[in-house]
């Protein structure tokens, strides 16, 4: 039980995919512009890491080694196809939000990298507990992101007007370029915390 | 390695194979409703663009799919999907128009990739209000405050989204002036 809360809590903080080890950079700077758009990414790519680890480390005994990376890929790329069509039917604005960002989930090295390092090696319970922390940290972190974008670049979060009317919308903040600068100042305060728990 | 060959092929078929069996379930289930998503979408457009209209029907013409808006059995309007580039990805849009006093009622967005706090205020009623009863034919857009009915306001800081929308809306008018007349 120490073993699965320690899997779980690792992703969340000290080996975050995003903050320590930086992998998944893609949807990371591209659709954190707005806090709706980051939670539902978040949430997507949790869901597709979450059943891929699972499957993989089922089946990891009956897959040869020489053909384990294309076996996961298409494993992943059935969970992604499979999120695609279901935000499409019931969730039509936030597919059509993200759109091209959904199918590029597959590519996504946080879930092949999982597969790799952890649900391969590691029991099914295991590999849970780890795909749940990192989703999650993946997750918190998209959303921490996207809230300070989408306040300082509309001035409201998650849709909702907060900033009066007094307030100059800083555009940049919306723009990829909000994203680096934004993403750098979230990973300086994260180590400024980590060095002192340290 | 070669008697291995038959176990990696027999690997990565069977998974295959499994992945394609359940996404064709999956496939199943969601596309009634991907395609009311759709339906509904292009209905309330329709409506919106033709506002008077209660009913529509669709027509096709030249090969170009019409909806033509009826009101207790007068035609008061159609209604075309245009499609083009725009800044980043592409733009789909509907306009209604009136090929009778060869008028254009309004636009609607229906799919676009625009820079969201730029390009994506083409989606703004401020902007989409540009084109409410503008006459068919070619139309500039300019910087300031349009002076005569053939000028487009571009949205600041989207210049080139404004332009590219003005360019699919002309490509729908002209459609429909082929199709309907009206116009000069």
């Amino acid at each position: 039980m120490k073993q699965l809360i320690a899997d779980f809590k690792n992703g969340l903080w000290k080996e975050n995919p995003i903050i320590v080890l930086v992998i998944g950079m893609c949807p990371t700077l591209a659709v954190t512009n707005t806090a709706v758009n980051g939670l539902a990414m978040g949430l997507a790519t949790s869901f597709v890491l979450i059943s891929s680890e699972i499957v993989i480390s089922l089946i990891k005994k009956l897959i040869p080694n020489d053909v384990r990376i294309p076996s996961y890929i298409l494993i992943i790329a059935t969970f992604v196809t499979f999120t695609d069509y279901f935000l499409k039917a019931f969730f039509p604005d936030i597919a059509a939000s993200l759109s091209l960002f959904i199918p590029l989930i597959v590519v996504n090295c946080l879930i092949l990298g999982r597969q790799e390092a952890f649900a391969s090696k590691n029991p099914v319970h295991r590999s849970i507990a780890d795909a749940v922390g990192m989703g999650l940290g993946f997750t918190w972190v998209l959303v921490a992101l996207s809230i300070f974008r989408e306040l300082l670049g509309m001035g409201s979060v998650f849709g909702i007007q907060l900033l009066g009317s007094w307030y100059q919308p800083m555009i940049i903040m919306i723009l990829p370029a909000g994203a680096f600068i934004s993403l750098g100042i979230l990973i300086g305060v994260m180590n400024v915390i980590s060095s002192r728990e340290g | 390695m070669n008697k291995n060959i038959g176990k990696l092929v027999m690997t990565l078929t069977i998974i295959g194979i499994i992945s394609a069996l359940s996404l064709a379930f999956v496939y199943e289930w969601t596309t009634p409703y991907i395609e009311k998503h759709a339906a509904k979408a292009r209905e309330s457009g329709i409506f919106e663009v033709v506002p008077e209209a209660e009913s529509y029907e669709e027509v096709t013409k030249n090969g170009i799919k019409f909806y033509e808006g009826y009101k207790s059995g007068q035609r008061v309007g159609v209604a075309l999907i245009e499609e083009g580039p725009g800044f980043q990805g592409m733009i789909k849009l509907m306009v209604g128009a009136n090929p009778a006093n060869g008028e254009i009622y309004g636009i609607k967005i229906l799919e676009h990739e625009e820079t969201p706090g730029l390009g994506a205020n083409i989606t703004t009623d401020s902007y989409k209000s540009n084109f409410e009863g503008k006459p068919f034919g070619e139309y500039d857009v300019i910087k300031r405050e349009t002076s005569d009915p053939y000028q487009v306001e571009a949205i600041a800081g989207a210049t080139i989204s404004s332009e590219k929308v003005t360019r699919i809306v002309e490509d729908a008018v002209d459609k429909i002036q082929n199709a309907y007349g009206g116009g000069n």
